[in-house]
């Protein structure tokens, strides 16, 4: 189906090659899993296999890509369109229409098929996914998750042979990966096409029994039915310590019955909570669960409607964000929304520099933070130039480098592949054992158990586990929510 | 949490929702130009009291609906009151003295504030009204099927998908600044250049970056491969829509009329 021989490609502007002589037959109703770190080149593969990545981005390309016979060097995009399917990260970006059966019947009235078949079509993708029921939703009412089934569907309806998911579920809370899962393994089952999936989130995929490549520095580097996602075991915990919650003298935050509506929908419903010096707390649940909400009402970002907010003893209502921000560090969830300065050291130093704290031993603090990031190396570098795992781990940099006795976290680990990851986790773990206080929203219970004290669960704006982190784990397996628990850890919690 | 709703569609069982947008539309052209035409004051206040009766008939509420509505209809009586009180062309109907200041309201005075201000007050309340009750994309599709070449149709389309992605965008970015300690104090014309810089930089990164995914996202389902394209969407004008348009029509060809006999 798939034949790639020597293929390499260097990017414009770029010193190193993203893609480097790759080998690879894929044969027909086969499904492989493509996975290895951030920046190692996947995407790069998944663009090459679809055609784009020589008719849309600039660079040297040398080797061969076929798709059932059909030179991807070469070949138009539309042409290559008719056999292979992009599924991309986003559901957001690449959705193109405002409604659910528009969306769906994009490819096919540009293919000008009739209209009967348009409908018919149409509604054998959105079955396949399990969307048929949203079919007359607009695209601006649907969850992540809905919103992927749609781009999956759209993708569908064109009955190609190969269909390419590039981290699709990189956005989506653990009961929406979940279902989109279930909705590749129907999709391979029901249409026995090529399945092609890049993703970290490699438990999710055993099922399948999936050819696994791995690839590394735009290589690839075993190929095989190996599939091995990381089991953390109580053992590898980190030494967690359990704050004195009962203790008032250490505390760094509290929220007292925070209540938050958008549109009389309540996002946070009466939730009161404290935080202490030096506790690790992991904050879970849905998409829309109130996570980022209740982080931008610590920070200030957001004014509830009721209930207060303390920052350190004081009541927040007092101060701008801009003055809470030097005791208050927050990460937003998409590295490029944060990235305001020309090089990397720049913006490593560009929030001290704003609050006045540049100096010498600053200077110092930053050049440690940039080595322990990995990117000591790239001081010069524009920062939109990193990858994405870079620049996350820049962000980071860029917050600890004022020690921010509280640090707030949106979903730091999109992305991330689990080394990457564990460097991130790493280094917040180390401060918190220097009394600073992390609270980190995420989607990664691997890391959750491995690193918190302790464990936020909410539903629907409402906390429902708030406890130390086995215990609230343990609680999560009990309440049914498999999704949320660690890899391989469901028998071992329920045992508890 | 949130103040009135933005000047967006607004979904509603309603006769003026269902219309067909083209019907609308033409409804929407027709009544801007024939405020133009009338010459008489009464006709561009019947005009604008048919434009406010849309808004309930619609289930749309002026007053909670509306975004604007209040400093719309200060312009709308400040163009009024500019009229009565500086043109003095006509004979007199009011003449006020006060000390020293004559106040003189004349004829043409009113009818010019009639027509001024309530020009602009019912233009802008039709287009809202427009805007309020029709779908865009309905509306997009059935430009493109009356003749708009597909790639113009979409340009509307994915502006209108991206509008509030980009919106949210703008708000993050401000707020990630906020949280670095960037305080909005425009002390000179150089520190103005540097914040939006700084706000316009991720913007710009973040929308390029959408951009490349939507063309993969298109090209990848053949957007563009032919000249022209079907469309799962029919065409369809009900009895409502036919009627509306002859009521229409038959407005035109009486105003066409009465000019001639200059009535």
């Amino acid at each position: 189906m798939i034949r790639i021989r020597g293929l390499s490609f260097r990017f414009q502007g770029s010193e190193t090659e993203t893609l480097s002589d790759i080998n690879l037959d894929i044969r027909p109703g086969e499904f492989v899993v493509i996975t290895g770190p951030s920046g190692c080149g996947k995407s790069t593969l998944a663009l090459a296999l679809g055609g784009y990545l020589f008719r849309q981005y600039a660079g040297d390309a040398t080797g061969e890509v076929a798709v059932d016979g059909l030179d991807a060097r070469e070949s138009e995009i539309f042409d290559i369109a008719e056999l292979v399917g992009l599924v991309q990260q986003n559901p957001e970006a690449q959705l193109c229409t405002l409604s659910v059966a528009d969306e769906v019947a994009f490819g096919l009235e540009n293919r000008r098929l009739p209209r009967q078949m348009i409908e018919e079509r149409s509604e054998w993708a959105l079955d396949i996914v399990g969307a048929l029921h949203l079919v007359d939703r607009p695209l601006a009412t649907l969850s992540g998750g809905e919103k992927q089934k749609v781009a999956i569907a759209a993708m569908m309806a064109a009955k190609p042979q190969v269909l390419i998911f590039d981290e699709p579920t990189s956005n989506l809370d653990p009961t929406a990966t979940g279902e989109i899962f279930e909705v590749i393994q129907r999709i391979q089952e029901k249409a026995g096409i090529t399945v092609i999936v890049i993703e970290h989130k490699l438990g999710y995929l055993r099922p399948f029994h999936p050819r696994v490549i791995r690839m590394e520095h735009g290589r690839v580097v075993s190929d095989g039915r190996h599939l091995t996602p990381y089991l953390p075991s109580r053992s590898n915990r980190a030494a967690c310590h359990s704050a004195n919650a009962d203790s008032n003298n250490n505390r760094v935050a509290r929220t007292e019955h925070l209540t938050v509506e958008y549109d009389k929908v309540p996002v946070l419903d009466d939730v009161s909570l404290d935080f202490h010096t030096g506790e690790f707390v992991t904050v879970m649940g849905n998409n829309g669960s109130g996570k980022t909400t209740l982080l931008r009402c610590l920070m200030g970002l957001l004014r509830p409607q009721a209930g207060d907010v303390e920052i350190f003893g004081q009541d927040i209502d007092k101060f701008p964000v801009s003055s809470l921000a030097r005791d208050v560090g927050f990460i937003f969830q998409n590295p490029d929304h944060q990235l305001f300065a020309e090089s990397v050291w720049e913006e490593a130093i560009f929030a001290p520099r704003n609050f006045g704290l540049l100096n010498e031993e600053t200077r110092r603090r930053v050049l440690d933070l940039l080595e322990r990031c990995r990117l000591d190396g790239y001081r010069e570098a524009h920062p939109h130039r990193l990858s994405y795992g870079e620049k996350r781990r820049l962000n980071l940099a860029s917050v600890l480098s004022y020690e921010p006795g509280l640090i707030l976290l949106d979903e730091i680990l999109i992305g991330q592949d689990m080394e990457n990851a564990m460097l991130i986790m790493d280094l917040l773990k180390d401060l918190t054992t220097q009394g600073s206080t992390v609270v980190n929203v995420t989607h990664n219970p691997e890391t959750a158990w491995l690193y918190s004290d302790r464990l936020l669960f909410l539903e629907r704006g409402r906390i429902v586990v708030d406890a130390p982190t086995p215990e609230a784990f343990a609680r999560l397996a009990n309440l049914g929510l498999k999704d949320y628990l660690p890899n391989g850890s469901v028998e071992q919690l329920l045992a508890r | 949490m949130r103040g009135k709703p933005k000047i967006t569609y607004q979904p509603r069982q309603s006769w003026l929702h269902a219309l067909h947008p083209l019907a609308k539309l033409c409804w929407l052209a027709g009544l801007s130009i024939s405020l133009f035409l009338v010459h008489s004051p009464v006709s561009v206040v019947t005009i604008l009291l048919l434009t406010v009766i849309g808004f309930p008939l619609a289930g749309i509420s002026l007053r909670s609906d509306v975004r604007g509505i209040r400093f719309l209809t200060t312009m709308g009586v400040l163009l009024f009151s500019l009229q009565v009180l500086f043109n003095h062309s006509g004979s007199s109907i009011l003449d006020v003295s006060l000390g020293t200041v004559n106040l003189s309201v004349t004829e043409v005075g009113v009818a010019n504030g009639i027509y001024v201000g309530g020009r602009f007050l019912t233009l802008v309340l039709m287009s809202y009204l427009f805007v309020l009750t029709t779908d865009p994309s309905a509306l997009a599709y059935s430009l493109m099927r009356i003749g708009l070449p597909y790639r113009y149709g979409f340009v509307l389309i994915t502006a209108l998908r991206l509008a509030p992605i980009f919106e949210v965008e703008s708000n993050t970015v401000y707020q990630a600044q906020l949280t670095r300690g960037i305080e909005y104090d425009v002390r000179s014309p150089r520190r103005f250049l540097t914040l939006a810089r700084q706000l316009i930089l991720p913007l710009l990164v973040s929308a390029l970056s959408k951009v490349d995914d939507l063309a993969v996202s298109m090209e990848g389902r053949c957007f563009g491969k032919y000249p022209t394209r079907t469309y799962r969407r029919a065409p369809n004008y009900g009895s409502t829509d036919i009627l509306a348009l002859v009521v229409l029509a038959a407005g035109a060809l009486g105003m066409v009329l009465l000019g001639a006999l200059r009535i």
